[in-house]
């Protein structure tokens, strides 16, 4: 039965059918062949219901609908000025900067194709001047989007979270050390590449024009106050601090801002509304499709026949990481999340993993595999917006990948990167 | 690179669009929708894709101003709103099913297009067609067994605890959604099957840049 199932959904996904299809083709064929016959559909519908149902997946529509009112905006632009005012001068610095002005807009807005949009469309051009490759460049925006996922808000995280029940607060604030870790890295090795292929350093800043840039952000930099603070110090649940942000966003930018009006704010509205429904129809039928493999107990099957319960802890989440790394290359990360996490779920309960821990790997896996060929969905994000043919795109890429991976084995072994703050935050 | 051109009466403009994105936001605007079906017909889908479009917008403004009432209400007034949660369910009940018909019209559903955009025109549009029909088959599917599903929860005549309405309401865009939906593919197979290029969505033309190296 999982044979027949997962090779109709693998045929159906590489012929290109719309990602809900592999899905719902996919729980339809399971209750079909659980229940012999159509009998249980109405329970299929029943289990689609219950995924679009948990409260804390309203996060989702909201984080979504707060980033969408900023890339509108001018706050990328400006959380761009003050990141340049203050390294744009070192060895390097251009390239910096952007890899932190993404980090820092990936803290407002928790979607990496936002981020490739609205720090890499104005970065590129200056970058290319300044004298990097473009190869370099496409990697390095393309890479650096991806911390975007691991920085709080995550429209993936809270995905996983509502999936395999797990505190989405938690998992927020654990994504922050590894995004700063790959932010380190990158800078590393942004500043060795400016020095080996001698790229000229750009002016120094004033303290006064410095000084000038930071007031400039600081509206933008309430985003991560919010978000960050408000979850950190308890006073917001995940979903609240996305309703915080959408206020937020609106008052900034229709009263402070004034770069949008009624009919921006509408057709804001409407546009967030569309994305939400492409996840949220994937979400419930993602729901149905867990609940009867998980009822034919499936998982048990594939992961019993693989030996994974002799793996230990470490090996598990080695499985897990290669899982959703080669998953992730092919697919959209939320599907991946959808069909993989229930999978893993009863593995990981019995080695007794963090689940906290699991979902910040997995979240890592997911960023690095979307910007991973062949056919990650942030490439062809960069593409679409950069209007550069595929193989520019991807050849700068290796480097980056060689630096994900290895923060992704570190995070294994280490796991305290990613529970160090989540274990001061909530005093575990 | 993936090109679709919106070709209606009103306009000609083009929009960039990748296939494999969840949350962009670099896509143009979504423009006024004009059917591209001939006469009575395409004035209904007009109306009912002006209905989609308002829906999805009002559904998403209202959630917010729900979520965030509540947010201010906890803080200021030491109360939270004691429908917000079953409102908000509710609202992305709505949004969900306004939206999947409102994006299989607009070509807007993400899907894995790698292959299917490296095969040749010859390959893709016959490739086209069967997808269309095949997801049409499984909408109507799911629209026939939500309809079931209303009507046995309608014969158990429960209502939500707080808002006091019977619960099958809030469903009824579920069948609605999923009809919907079945008739946009349905209809995009028919306009692959009649016109002589390959049609992403009912009028949303597929199409490749000439200047640009193909994947």
């Amino acid at each position: 039965m999982a044979v027949t199932i997962f090779s109709i959904m693998i045929v159906l996904l590489l012929l290109g059918f719309p990602m809900m299809i592999p899905l719902i083709v996919g729980a339809f064929v399971g209750f079909f062949m659980l229940f012999d016959g159509m009998a249980q559909m109405e329970t299929m519908i029943q289990q689609m219901m219950a995924g679009i149902r948990p409260a804390s997946l309203i996060a989702v529509p909201m984080f979504i609908f707060a980033a969408d009112i900023m890339t509108r905006g001018q706050s990328a632009g400006r959380l761009i000025d003050m990141v340049m005012a203050f390294v744009g001068h070192l060895k390097g610095g251009l390239a910096v900067s952007t890899a932190a002005a993404c980090t820092m807009f990936g803290a407002v807005s928790g979607s990496t194709q936002a981020t490739v949009v609205a720090i890499g469309s104005p970065l590129r051009p200056r970058m290319l001047k300044a004298g990097y490759k473009d190869s370099f460049i496409l990697a390095l925006i393309v890479n650096s989007s991806d911390i975007a996922f691991l920085i709080p808000p995550s429209i993936g995280m809270i995905i996983y979270g509502v999936v395999s029940n797990t505190s989405i607060a938690e998992l927020f604030i654990a994504g922050i050390g590894p995004g700063l870790l790959i932010l380190v890295l990158f800078s590393i090795y942004s500043v060795i590449y400016a020095i080996r292929n001698n790229v000229p350093t750009e002016e120094k800043t004033t303290w006064p024009e410095r000084l000038r840039a930071v007031r400039q952000a600081l509206w933008p930099m309430g985003f991560p106050a919010i978000i960050i603070g408000g979850i950190y110090g308890g006073i917001f649940s995940p979903t609240e601090a996305a309703a915080a942000c959408v206020l937020y966003a609106l008052l900034l930018e229709t009263v402070v801002f004034r770069s949008l009006d009624f009919t921006g704010v509408y057709e804001t509205a409407k546009s967030t509304g569309l994305i939400t429904a492409v996840v949220f129809i994937l979400v419930g039928a993602g729901a149905a499709f867990s609940w009867v493999i998980s009822f034919a107990q499936i998982p048990q099957a594939i992961l019993g026949s693989i030996g994974i319960d002799e793996m230990g802890a470490i090996g598990v989440l080695f499985v897990i990481s290669i899982a959703f790394f080669i998953g992730c290359m092919f697919v959209d990360p939320i599907v991946v999340i959808l069909v993989l996490v229930p999978i893993f779920a009863p593995v990981v309960k019995s080695v007794g993993l963090d689940p906290v821990l699991v979902g910040t790997v997995i979240t890592l896996q997911v960023a690095i595999g979307s910007a991973t060929p062949p056919f990650g969905c942030d490439i062809f994000t960069a593409i679409a917006v950069f209007k550069r043919p595929y193989i520019d795109v991807v050849r700068g890429t290796p480097p980056f990948i060689l630096m994900l991976l290895s923060v992704s084995v570190a995070l294994i072994f280490f796991p305290q990167i990613a529970l160090f703050l989540r274990d001061l935050a909530f005093a575990k | 690179m993936r090109r679709a051109t919106q070709v209606t009466e009103a306009n000609h403009s083009s929009q960039e669009q990748s296939n494999s994105d969840t949350t962009s936001v670099d896509d143009a605007p979504l423009e006024a929708y004009q059917s591209s079906l001939p006469g009575f017909l395409g004035t209904i889908d007009t109306g009912i894709s002006r209905v989609e479009s308002l829906m999805l917008a009002a559904g998403v403004l209202l959630m917010a101003a729900n979520t965030m009432s509540n947010v201010v209400g906890r803080f200021v007034f030491q109360s939270s709103i004691f429908f917000s949660e079953e409102l908000n369910r509710i609202l992305i009940i709505l949004i969900t099913f306004a939206g999947i018909s409102y994006a299989a019209r607009h070509g807007r559903h993400i899907r894995m297009s790698a292959i299917f955009d490296a095969l040749p025109p010859k390959l893709r549009k016959p490739l086209m067609i069967l997808i269309s029909l095949v997801t049409a088959v499984f909408m109507f599917g799911l629209a026939w067994y939500a309809t079931q599903y209303i009507l046995t929860q309608a014969g158990r005549g429960r209502v939500l605890p707080a808002l006091q309405i019977p619960v099958w309401m809030p469903l009824v865009w579920v069948p609605i959604g999923f009809f919907m939906t079945g008739l946009q593919y349905l209809l995009t197979a028919i306009k692959n099957l009649i016109e002589k290029d390959i049609y992403l969505s009912t009028n949303v033309l597929e199409g490749y840049e000439d200047n640009e190296q193909e994947i």
